[in-house]
């Protein structure tokens, strides 16, 4: 029985080109560019200074705040500058740039392919080490880890969630980690739940995703407790509120979190950084990234080094695939960001780099709305796209948006994508939830 | 657009092939005035800077043709065709925003300007006969004469031989569009398969009259007409298909589309019962028109809300 979420959803292509592709290590770049900013929260601070020395897995930022995180040098080196740069979403973030000399690791990490499958050690232990390897959410969120897996006391854990939904088109990254490395992400599962005390961890999969699917489920034999579900191929089917009502039938509720249903939902990559954490004690450095689009032949699932230039990336797969302008964007076509500057580099969050051609990306001209319905039946939270598009265009009725639940819109783009008069209603509706939630946080601190 | 304009493309062909060339005129008559009306009142009445796209009016035109008895002269076409644009259409501000359907606006106008000629039908004869404009009576009308006259609807039915089967193929007089059921149903599963329309309207209209019909005739057939001749007969499935399922007119949430529809098939089935006009559908459209902005205040079922 293939599960689903219930309320709206859209079915785009998904043009899952790079599927068939193996993960491939990026060489190392003479030059990277380490974000302080990668985690949802307060942005690190950088504990090195120019000249320093650094291994690879070395910590150079440290949280600065209780939803913040570490981040580690993907490289070894000379620390070249600690810097204000753009990142991808083209924000000025405070920048680690270290010079790359030769590849040498901290001897603590276990460099070796030996799988270490017995765990060991209390939940809160767990949970240092994974807050220590500055792990974080993998599938775009980047809420740092050990926060999820520390839920308020009042709240009970009852199921893990893994997310191999990867219902973005073109997205192919953890596709190919399901496949190559399923053992690892599978003891990554068991961990998160040790550190839950949950007996139950669901591994969700979209069902365009057999070879997948199967190697999950062998890997998961062995282990009590943890099921993989085939999931219908419909987007968004990996929305965290979305997994969690087509596995449980419960409704995160309106302005409540996940772990109010007693689900934590963590993204497969997240379980294999976990892996990598506890039982090989790799900070998060590395992470596997889809290099994609039509318009490009030579496609790549690599293994990335956390801040390496995109500029780098494009010169692996042959540079700019075709003459004139590109839009370049970061994650999937659905939610991914544009990217305003190909010296930005990548971050734990990055999944994909995907190419698409001026044709691909121009929006054709809008017109009047007609009044359809079908951003509303689109809907996964079951909001009415075209009424918070006309309130937005008003003017000003922030009470009236509110009202009408914008502050429930995932931005999943479900509207926007099936609008058939071209009306730009996720932009309008972002723009507007962005100064609603203002509003309402302003509110709460009164 | 293009897709209601497939969908047509079934009905349009069988009354062209039943009814001969003067219909294909009415159709082209109909879908050119109400682009041109369009595209003049876009361009220098409202003085709009955004692309003239014709296809919705054309769409207009199509079905105000489809409602036109098919002996029907071209310049009824093409005053149809400026009521339903210009007034039913631009005056609200153009596409999107108006609240009546404009080819049913465009229709009652004419049937209440010009009684004589819209009520003049013809029976369907063939491809290049000339129309012979006084033969013909559509079921309803024979019906509503009838059983104004004094004789039991259920022998009227067998005496004129109104057949499911017949009626469903092809060959009940009426107006142009309404020639064949089969052809309209055609153009129903393709709007499904397309996904441009869901079919909560149009069923639940069908639904209603189904069981409104069905009581009512269990309880006199010898005054009410039954459900198959009420649902294949006259503008029934014209209208639930194409006319009620309007985007722009209709409500969005398929909670409201479905109190839509009842509220279509209740008064259809009404104004046919109890009416001074045989036909009751497109009344029942309009009426249901001015109902839609209260009806898109139901809600779709939100994400963990009550």
């Amino acid at each position: 029985m293939k599960k689903t979420f219930k309320i709206g959803g859209t079915h785009p292509k998904d043009s899952k080109l790079s599927s068939e592709i193996s993960i491939e290590t990026l060489p190392l770049s003479e030059k990277v560019y380490i974000s302080m900013a990668q985690h949802l929260g307060a942005p690190a601070t950088p504990v090195v200074a120019k000249g320093d020395k650094v291994l690879v897995g070395q910590v150079i930022g440290e949280p600065a705040g209780f939803i913040s995180g570490y981040v580690h040098s993907s490289v070894s080196g000379t620390v070249a500058d600690v810097v204000p740069m753009p990142d991808l979403a083209g924000n000025m973030v405070m920048h680690v740039a270290i010079d790359v000399e030769g590849d040498e690791w901290d001897p603590a990490i276990d460099r070796t392919d030996k799988i270490v499958t017995e765990t060991s050690g209390t939940p809160e232990q767990l949970i240092a080490q994974i807050k220590a390897a500055g792990v974080v959410g993998m599938g775009g969120a980047t809420f740092p880890t050990h926060v999820k897996l520390a839920p308020p006391k009042d709240k009970k854990a009852e199921y893990l969630i893994l997310n191999g939904a990867e219902c973005e088109p073109y997205v192919t990254a953890d596709d190919r980690i399901m496949r190559e490395l399923p053992k690892q992400i599978v003891i990554g599962a068991r961990i998160m739940m040790r550190a839950l005390s949950v007996e139950k961890c669901f591994i969700a999969i979209e069902e365009n995703k057999p070879a997948a699917i199967d190697a999950m489920t062998k890997a998961a034999a062995s282990f009590v407790g943890i099921e993989v579900l085939k999931m219908k191929k419909k987007y968004p089917q990996g929305g965290e509120k979305q997994l969690i009502d087509a596995i449980t039938s419960r409704q995160v509720p309106s302005g409540a979190l996940p772990i109010d249903t007693g689900c934590v939902v963590q993204n497969v990559a997240t379980a294999l950084a976990v892996y990598e954490a506890v039982q090989k004690n790799k900070p998060l450095f590395e992470r596997v990234m889809t290099v994609t689009g039509d318009c490009l032949q030579n496609r790549k699932n690599f293994r990335v080094r956390i801040g390496t230039p995109l500029n780098d990336i494009l010169a692996a797969v042959g540079g700019a695939p075709v003459e004139g302008n590109m839009k370049y964007i970061s994650g999937g076509p659905m939610m991914g960001k544009a990217i305003v500057n190909l010296n930005a580099t990548t971050q734990k969050g990055s999944s994909c780099l995907l190419m698409l051609t001026e044709k691909q990306t121009l929006r054709k001209s809008e017109s009047n709305c007609i009044r359809c319905g079908k951003c509303a039946e689109a809907c996964p939270m079951g909001l009415e796209p075209w009424l918070l598009n006309k309130l937005a265009r008003v003017g000003g009725r922030y009470d009236d948006l509110e009202q009408n639940h914008i502050a429930d819109c995932i931005e999943c783009g479900c509207c926007l994508y099936t609008c058939p008069a071209n009306i730009p209603l996720l932009d309008i509706i972002r723009i507007n939830k962005a100064e609603v939630m203002k509003i309402i946080r302003a509110r709460q601190a009164k | 657009m293009t897709d209601v304009l497939i969908a047509l493309a079934p009905a349009s062909l069988v009354s062209i092939y039943f009814y001969g060339l003067p219909v294909l005129l009415l159709l082209a008559v109909s879908a050119a005035a109400c682009i041109l009306f369009e595209f003049l009142i876009h361009k220098y009445l409202m003085g709009s800077k955004t692309e003239f796209n014709g296809l919705s009016a054309a769409v207009t035109g199509v079905l105000l043709a489809l409602n036109l008895p098919p002996a029907a002269p071209w310049w009824i076409a093409v005053i149809g065709a400026f009521v339903a644009i210009a007034i039913a259409k631009m005056s609200f501000g153009g596409l999107g925003q108006n609240i009546f359907n404009p080819a049913l606006v465009g229709r009652v106008f004419l049937l209440i300007s010009f009684p004589v000629i819209m009520t003049t039908w013809s029976a369907p004869a063939g491809l290049f006969h000339n129309v012979d404009a006084f033969s013909g009576a559509t079921p309803l009308s024979i019906i509503n004469e009838g059983v104004k006259a004094g004789i039991p609807a259920n022998e009227i039915i067998a005496a004129h031989n109104f057949t499911p089967l017949e009626m469903l193929f092809a060959r009940t007089g009426g107006s142009v569009g309404e020639v064949s059921a089969i052809a309209l149903l055609i153009g129903f599963i393709y709007l499904l398969v397309r996904r441009v329309i869901r079919p909560h309207i149009t069923l639940s209209i069908w639904v209603t009259v189904a069981v409104m019909t069905g009581i009512f005739c269990l309880a006199n057939p010898a005054q009410f007409s039954g459900p198959a001749f009420n649902l294949l007969t006259g503008g029934m499935l014209l209208g639930s298909i194409f006319m009620a399922t309007d985007y722009v007119t209709s409500p969005m949430t398929a909670k409201g589309q479905i109190f839509f529809g009842v509220g279509i098939g209740v008064i259809a089935v009404l104004i046919r019962y109890f009416g001074s006009y045989p036909e009751g559908v497109s009344f029942a459209i309009l009426i249901m028109n001015c109902v839609t902005p209260l009806l898109n205040r139901l809600k779709p079922v939100g994400f963990g809300r009550k």
